[in-house]
C-alpha cells in the first residue's frame, strides 16, 4: 500500500483529528467525509490501515472500549504533528480555500484508494489462480501415475526411451552404411513406432482422456 | 446569453446552472457538487483563450476555434498546446458532459446525469448517485463510491471501481485490466468484457447473482465453490447461482483472465 492524500497529507490529518480527542474509527470516517463537504465518504477499508500503520509507527494506540476500537494520539505523534504544522495549515487552506483544492484532494484520496484496491485485487486473482491450477495439476498427476504405475514410478520408462535413442543413434553414426542398410534401419525404427501405436490404441489400456491431460 | 472570454486565471460566479458542457484540449477539468452558488476557477491557462457561455441554465466552456489536430499544424506558426485547469461547483442535480482530449477529468458529489469522454487523459469518479457513462482510448478510469448505473468503455486504459454501489455495472474493454469491488447487493446487472485484459470482481459473501464467467484462452477461477466449472481445450467457464438469483453477473474474456473474488468481512467499525 502507497501512501494517499499526496505527500502523506491524510496521515496528518488523521492524526489532527485524534489530538482533538480519542475517537473510535467510525467517527473519524463521518469527520473525513464533512471535511470533503460530503462529496467522498472514504471507506473503512482504506482508513483502518492507515489508523494501523499509524500505530505500528507509534504514533497513536488503540484500546477496546466497549466493544470498539478507541484510537489515541501518542506523544510521538504529538511531536510528529508539531514539526509539520506548516504543512497542515497548508492542507486546511487548500481544502477550504477554493473548491479547486478540495476537488484535487479528493482525486488524490480516489486516486491512491482505488490504487491500492487494485493491487490487493490483482494479487488476490493471482493467488486463487495458482492455488486452481496446483490443484488442477495434483489432481491430473493422479491421473497419470495410475496409469503408468506398472513402471517403476513413471520415470523408468522415459530414461529407457531416452537411452535406446541415444544407443541407436551412436550405432549408427559408428557404422559404415550403406544405402540399403541404412533404408532397412529406417524401415525397423518406422514398424517398431506402428506397433507402438497399435498398443496405444488397444482397448485394454486406453489412451488417458484428453480433457483430463490439459 | 452571457459570454466571457477567459485570458487568465480567473474566477467566475453564476445564478442558475442545470446543465455543464465542457470541451477541452489539455490540463485538468473539475466538476464537483455544490450547495452554494455555482462558480468556474480557471486556475491555470496557456494557448488559446477560453471561452465560457451562460444562457439559461446550461453553462458552455470550449475554445471559440475548435481545435484539429492536423500533422503540419507546426508551419502555420502558432503553439498547437492549449491548456487549462479548471474547477467548476455546481448544483448536485447538475447535468454534466465532459469531452476532452488529453486533460484529466474529476466528476465528484452529484445526482444527475454525468458523461465523460478523453482520449488519454485519466478519470476519476467519486461519490456519483446518478447513470454514468465514461469512455476512454487509452486513460485509465477509477471510481469510488459510484452507486448509480456505470457505463465505462476503453481500449487498453484499466478499468477500476471500488465501492460500488446498487447500480448496474457496464464495462467493456481491449486490452486493459478491470477490476470491480462491490458493496451491496440486490437485483442488478454487472457486464464485463475484455479481449486480452484481466477481468476481477470481488463480491460481498452473500449475493444474489446469476452468474456466468467466461474465458477463451484465459484461466476462469472462483471464490465461490457453488458455481460449476467447465473446463474444456478453447474455452473455460464456470457459472451458477448466488444466494437467490435476482441480478446477474457476466464476465466475458477471449485471452484475458477472469477472476471472481469474495470479500471477506468488513473489519468491525
Amino acid at each position: 500500500m502507497s501512501p494517499v492524500f499526496s505527500h502523506g497529507r491524510l496521515r496528518l490529518y488523521l492524526l489532527k483529528l485524534l489530538e482533538e480527542s480519542p475517537r473510535h474509527g467510525y467517527e473519524v470516517i463521518r469527520l473525513l467525509e464533512d471535511r470533503f463537504m460530503g462529496l467522498y465518504a472514504p471507506s473503512p477499508g482504506t482508513i483502518y490501515p492507515r489508523l494501523q500503520r499509524l500505530e505500528a509507527e507509534g504514533l497513536v494506540t488503540q484500546s477496546q472500549e466497549g466493544g470498539r476500537k478507541v484510537y489515541r494520539i501518542t506523544d510521538a505523534g504529538r511531536q510528529e504533528l508539531a514539526g509539520r504544522r506548516e504543512e497542515l495549515e497548508e492542507l486546511e487552506a487548500d481544502i477550504s480555500g477554493s473548491v479547486h483544492g478540495l476537488a484535487r484532494e479528493i482525486r488524490d484520496e480516489v486516486r491512491g484508494s482505488v490504487r491500492d484496491l487494485k493491487q490487493e485485487l490483482k494479487q488476490a486473482a493471482r493467488e486463487m489462480r495458482r492455488e486452481q491450477r496446483h490443484e488442477n495439476r495434483s489432481r491430473r498427476d493422479d491421473h497419470d501415475r495410475h496409469h503408468r504405475d506398472w513402471w517403476d514410478e513413471g520415470e523408468g520408462f522415459d530414461r529407457h526411451l531416452r537411452e535406446l535413442l541415444d544407443r541407436t543413434s551412436r550405432a549408427l553414426r559408428r557404422a559404415q552404411l550403406s544405402e540399403a542398410q541404412l533404408r532397412e534401419c529406417a524401415a525397423i525404427l518406422d514398424e517398431a513406432f506402428e506397433r507402438i501405436r497399435q498398443t496405444l490404441k488397444s482397448p485394454d489400456d486406453p489412451h488417458p482422456d484428453p480433457q483430463e491431460r490439459r | 446569453m452571457t459570454t466571457w472570454t477567459l485570458e487568465q486565471p480567473d474566477k467566475l460566479g453564476f445564478d442558475e446552472v442545470q446543465r455543464v458542457l465542457v470541451k477541452l484540449v489539455e490540463g485538468a477539468v473539475s466538476v464537483v457538487g455544490s450547495d452554494d452558488q455555482p462558480t468556474l476557477e480557471l486556475s491555470e491557462l496557456s494557448g488559446e483563450p477560453l471561452r465560457v457561455r451562460h444562457q439559461g441554465g446550461a453553462l458552455t466552456v470550449d475554445y471559440e476555434r475548435p481545435w484539429r489536430p492536423w500533422p503540419l499544424a507546426w508551419l502555420t506558426g502558432g503553439s498547437q498546446r492549449r491548456k487549462a485547469v479548471l474547477t467548476l461547483a455546481v448544483p448536485r442535480d447538475c447535468r454534466v458532459e465532459l469531452r476532452v482530449v488529453s486533460a484529466s477529468l474529476m466528476v465528484g458529489g452529484l445526482q444527475g446525469m454525468v458523461e465523460a469522454h478523453t482520449v488519454s487523459g485519466e478519470i476519476t469518479l467519486a461519490g456519483l448517485r446518478g447513470p454514468v457513462e465514461v469512455e476512454s482510448v487509452s486513460g485509465p478510469l477509477q471510481a469510488s463510491g459510484v452507486t448509480g448505473d456505470l457505463s465505462a468503455r476503453t481500449v487498453s486504459g484499466d478499468l477500476t471501481v471500488a465501492e460500488g454501489g446498487g447500480g448496474s455495472v457496464r464495462a467493456r474493454t481491449v486490452s486493459g485490466a478491470v477490476a470491480v469491488d462491490l458493496l451491496a447487493h440486490g437485483d442488478r446487472d454487472i457486464r464485463l468484457s475484455s479481449v486480452s485484459g484481466d477481468l476481477t470482481v470481488r463480491l460481498p459473501e452473500a449475493s444474489d447473482l446469476q452468474v456466468k464467467l467466461q474465458s477463451t484462452s484465459g484461466q476462469v477461477a472462483s471464490a465461490f465453490g457453488q458455481l460449476e466449472h467447465d473446463r474444456t481445450p478453447g474455452r473455460d467457464t464456470a457459472f451458477g447461482r448466488l444466494g437467490a438469483g435476482t441480478g446477474r453477473l457476466r464476465a466475458t474474456s477471449t485471452s484475458g483472465h477472469v477472476a471472481l473474488l469474495r470479500r471477506t468481512p468488513e473489519a468491525t467499525v
